[in-house]
């Protein structure tokens, strides 16, 4: 009479024992089941009262990065999906005569074959709208794209993308951009000039400043192009629904401006426009504006599936925007105890084929250009100029890196031609509380010396050898 | 197109595919395991990181069937059930990764170096890493949590806090 | 990357007979790092793609009755972990240490290295400063040739299309012989050798003179070079300071560089000399501390 129950119960215990065994058998153990990850719960009660300043907290994606288990672009796929290719057009300066895609188009497994006059707006760009989707009568620089593939695989889409041909009439180029802002130089965008943009500050009267100035220093600075390399490549996944909606899956740090470009080139509503952005795998500043989304979700419309399209580590290099290459040329007249009396910078940033982000790089590097120093009369002249190369916009920094290089630089030589302490002479002109920016801003909070001191003192300046 | 079975992560997977698929491609799009990443494709960046035979490699520069018959760890299979390994654990609270990306190849290589080097100073752990590339962190949370992480193993707590000393030597 | 066949190789044999088979459209497969690369920027596929990386007889370190052999398919990684090696030649797990990074020196090969014959190839300065012979498989056998036989020019060797590296065999009577590897890349770890140099000598004790002296240059010259004229300096030459300098600035003359994005030719002259004396300080400190002398 006492087993029944026992019995009863080992028999419930031994069918769920066989049911879990049997799950698990049929679960892919290569991914963790969920219910065994572990849950600690720091879920705060309601009415909690907490501290977070001074508190340790981990980010909340770390639990993902470590189980590799955070989804990027690449990570996601979906039924029916295709794979885009862009074909770049490999030459600096061209009017495309003609282009032939009827050998990709007859490749069997290509679904969609796309070039720039089928793009509604061929025209796209954070701040001036000057670059286009696919080229279709200009290529300005080697990575522009003049055409793009959708495919059942990778590697038909490839073969695909190879398989266009692209008649090109070479126009003259220019790469330099001293040469480019002469007035005989090839135009990047006929007919307007090649300086697109320039800024000037002006403050006090530089000339009076130099006639005081008991030492006057000149000196000519230049940076390099650099690319950011994110480790994950620029990729997207476009989709329509029956309504005529558009998702795209995209790794880009500003949805809503990427929304916005991305509608104004495909004449859609932006309510039709549905962006969802992913963890990005590295963006510094190189994620922040549309690159071939409108043409994967004109693939995606043509083919009706899903269009996948992955940067390779090549077009990361020639396709996506770097940062400005800057000539910086300083005049700084002097007292003898090392007063900066007045300062004159010419910047000239190598803006590359299409605008991307060079109107705020000019103005952070212009504003910034004299350094956290106070300076009565100062002359900033900054100009961008269009050059037949890769597209420069944002990346970390925004143009403070360069100018920041170059007026420390200068200050340097100045010090050692001066004979004064580097240190001291940076003390003596740094900004104190209520300085006035070169921009006319009064500036609070002001900590130039201390971090300087202070620093100084942390890595033994004192001391030194 | 040639069948490929592999052990991977302890459990035997097949697939037929063309004789040009890389082990990062049959594991990514035949397996569905996603952890190792397409960073470069040609083995420099180092996201492609899995475990073969007990050595880490670059899946993007095996072909599938070379890595026929093979025993493979990814990223995916370094948990077990509830339990993390002491190197998602440190990495997890010293915030080590960022955007993560390059995480599971950095994660594999310092569990490789750790099961042959249970006690590893700062220049073998940057050995052990130097073929994976971050882009975010400058590497240095990475040197402590493979220092934790081997306290750990070794049934250490880790030391709190600890800075990289201004003297601790940076090159070899 | 474009398709191929797939073969996976049985023995030695088998692979020459796929190679004799299949002409130059067949690739070797071994490590892989140099040829995946090749394959996925290549405009054409090869017909075939023979996988030799299981061939147990291609594998192996061990010295033997002709001296230390290193089978064609050993590992950057597996001459590293070697007791034997570092034992006898340590500058050539210095030389393994120094290519690539822990991924790529799992899978690639010491044969795959000598095989890429590019001039900046890691594994080739110590293995020429060593006189190391190469033995080679064909349809009609097996022959024997000195390594730098083997180098044509930039990825040209001299095998035909149905020849396969099989090992690499340093002659018995080097065994223990001082001799150390340097490299200059723009990076310690993953970097191209901008020059790379080896050098090796016993020391003659009564007069404490170079003798057999051997020094090699990489990334100088189309292929791996002697530097001749410094070794013939060398050679009977009282050990000092001045004689490793001055051999140093003899082998930068011997030295052809060119210029490229990595550095100009004028900057690795400037590093062969360097690079050369190092290698032959390097060996000399070995020397001592092994007090190995050429009686």
């Amino acid at each position: 009479m006492d087993d029944k129950p026992k019995v009863a119960e080992r028999e419930r215990l031994d069918l769920a024992d066989k049911l879990r065994r049997a799950e698990e058998t049929l679960r892919l153990p290569a991914v963790p089941p969920r219910e065994h990850l572990p849950v600690e719960s720091h879920v705060l009660q309601p009415g909690q009262q907490f501290r977070v300043v001074g508190e340790r907290v981990t980010r909340p994606d770390s639990r993902l990065h470590g189980l590799g288990l955070t989804r990027y672009i690449d990570d996601l796929s979906f039924p029916g999906m295709l794979y885009a290719k862009i074909k770049r057009a490999g030459i600096a300066s061209a009017r495309i005569k003609r282009i032939d895609t009827s050998a990709a188009e007859a490749m069997p497994g290509v679904m969609a074959v796309l070039t720039g006059r089928e793009i509604p707006v061929n025209s796209f760009g954070p701040s001036y709208q000057d670059q286009p989707v696919l080229a279709d009568e200009i290529v300005r620089h080697a990575g522009d794209g003049v055409a793009a593939v959708a495919a059942v695989t990778e590697q038909i889409a490839e073969e695909a993308a190879q398989k266009i041909t692209v008649e090109y009439e070479p126009l003259p180029a220019v790469f330099d951009p001293l040469e480019a802002m002469r007035e005989d130089s090839p135009r990047v965008h006929p007919p307007n000039s090649n300086i697109y943009t320039s800024k000037v500050i002006r403050r006090g009267d530089v000339e009076k400043g130099f006639a005081q100035a008991d030492r006057i220093f000149e000196g000519r600075f230049s940076t390099q192009m650099v690319e950011h390399v994110p480790l994950e490549p620029h990729a997207a996944i476009a989709d329509w629904d029956a309504n005529g909606r558009l998702t795209l899956w995209v790794t880009i740090g500003r949805i809503t401006l990427a929304r916005a470009d991305l509608a104004r080139t495909l004449k859609l509503p932006m309510n039709r426009v549905r962006m969802i952005a992913t963890i990005v795998g590295g963006n510094f500043g190189g994620k922040n504006e549309i690159t071939q989304e409108p043409a994967l979700a004109l693939l995606s419309k043509k083919a009706g599936r899903p269009v996948k399209g992955v940067f390779t580590r090549s077009d990361e290099f020639i396709s996506t925007t770097t940062r400005h290459p800057c000539i910086m040329e300083y005049k700084t007249g002097v007292a003898r105890d090392g007063r900066i009396l007045a300062r004159k910078v010419r910047l000239i940033l190598d803006g590359g084929a299409y605008c991307s982000w060079s109107e705020t790089t000019i103005g952070k590097a212009c504003i910034l250009s004299c350094g956290p120093y106070r300076i009565d009369n100062i002359l900033a002249e900054a100009f961008v100029v269009y050059t037949n190369k890769t597209m420069t916009g944002a990346m970390r920094g925004f143009g403070a890196p360069q100018v920041c290089f170059a007026y420390e630089s200068h200050m340097d030589d100045i010090a050692k031609a001066l004979g004064i302490d580097p240190l001291s002479i940076r003390l003596r002109n740094a900004f104190e509380e209520g300085s006035v920016s070169p921009t006319g801003q009064v500036l609070h909070s002001v900590v130039v010396k201390e971090s300087l001191l202070k620093a100084a003192d942390r890595f033994g300046w004192e001391t030194r050898p | 197109m040639p069948d490929v079975t592999i052990i991977v992560n302890g459990e035997r997977r097949s697939a037929s595919v063309p004789p040009e698929t890389t082990l990062l491609k049959l594991l990514r799009e035949n397996f569905n395991l996603t952890g190792a990443k397409l960073g470069c494709d040609v083995g420099d960046c180092g996201a492609c990181t899995v475990i073969v035979d007990d050595q880490p490699v670059n899946a993007c520069l095996m072909l599938a069937g070379q890595a026929d018959g093979c025993r493979v760890l990814t990223i995916e299979g370094l948990a077990k059930k509830d339990q993390l390994h002491p190197l998602q654990k440190t990495i997890e609270e010293s915030g080590a990764l960022q955007c993560g990306f390059c995480g599971p190849g950095v994660i594999l290589s310092a569990k490789s170096l750790l099961d042959q080097n249970p006690d590893p100073t700062p220049q073998d752990i940057r050995e052990a890493l130097a073929g994976n590339l971050c882009r975010c962190t400058g590497y240095a949370k990475f040197i402590k949590a493979v220092q934790d992480a081997a306290l750990m193993l070794r049934g250490k707590a880790p030391v709190q806090s600890r800075r990289l000393e201004a003297s601790e030597p940076r090159h070899g | 990357m474009k398709t191929f066949e797939f073969v996976k190789a049985k023995d030695a044999g088998h692979a020459v007979a796929l190679l004799a088979k299949h002409g130059r459209e067949a690739k070797i497969l071994a490590g892989g790092t140099d040829l995946l690369v090749e394959l996925k920027s290549a405009a054409h596929a090869p017909a075939a793609v023979i996988d030799i990386s299981r061939v147990a007889e291609l594998k192996g370190i061990a010295v033997t009755d002709e001296g230390l052999r290193l089978g064609a398919l050993v590992t950057h990684s597996e001459i590293i972990g070697s007791a034997l090696i570092r034992e006898v030649f340590p500058g050539l797990a210095d030389a393994a240490r120094s290519i690539g990074a822990v991924q790529t020196r799992n899978l690639a090969t010491l044969g795959g290295n000598l095989m890429s014959c590019v001039p900046s190839m890691d594994s080739g300065p110590m293995l020429l400063a060593l006189d190391a012979r190469v033995t080679v498989e064909s349809p009609g056998g097996r022959r024997r040739i000195p390594l730098n036989e083997l180098f044509v020019g930039p990825r040209k060797t001299s095998l035909g299309p149905d020849e396969l590296l099989v090992e690499i065999v340093i002659p018995k009577r080097h065994l223990g012989k001082p001799a150390a590897f340097q490299k200059f890349g723009l990076r310690k770890g993953q970097a191209l050798a901008l020059v790379n140099a080896a050098a090796s000598f016993w020391i003659d004790r009564d007069k404490n003179s170079f003798r057999e002296i051997r020094i090699a240059l990489g990334a100088v010259a189309p292929t791996v070079i002697r530097a001749a004229k410094a070794e013939a300096y060398l050679e009977g030459r009282p050990i000092t300071l001045e004689a490793m300098i001055e051999a140093g600035r003899i082998a930068a003359t011997e030295a052809k560089p060119i210029s490229d994005f990595r550095a100009s030719a004028g900057y690795r002259h400037d590093l062969t000399a360097v690079l050369a004396r190092r290698a032959l300080e390097s060996a000399y400190a070995r020397a001592i501390e092994k007090a190995k002398v050429h009686a």
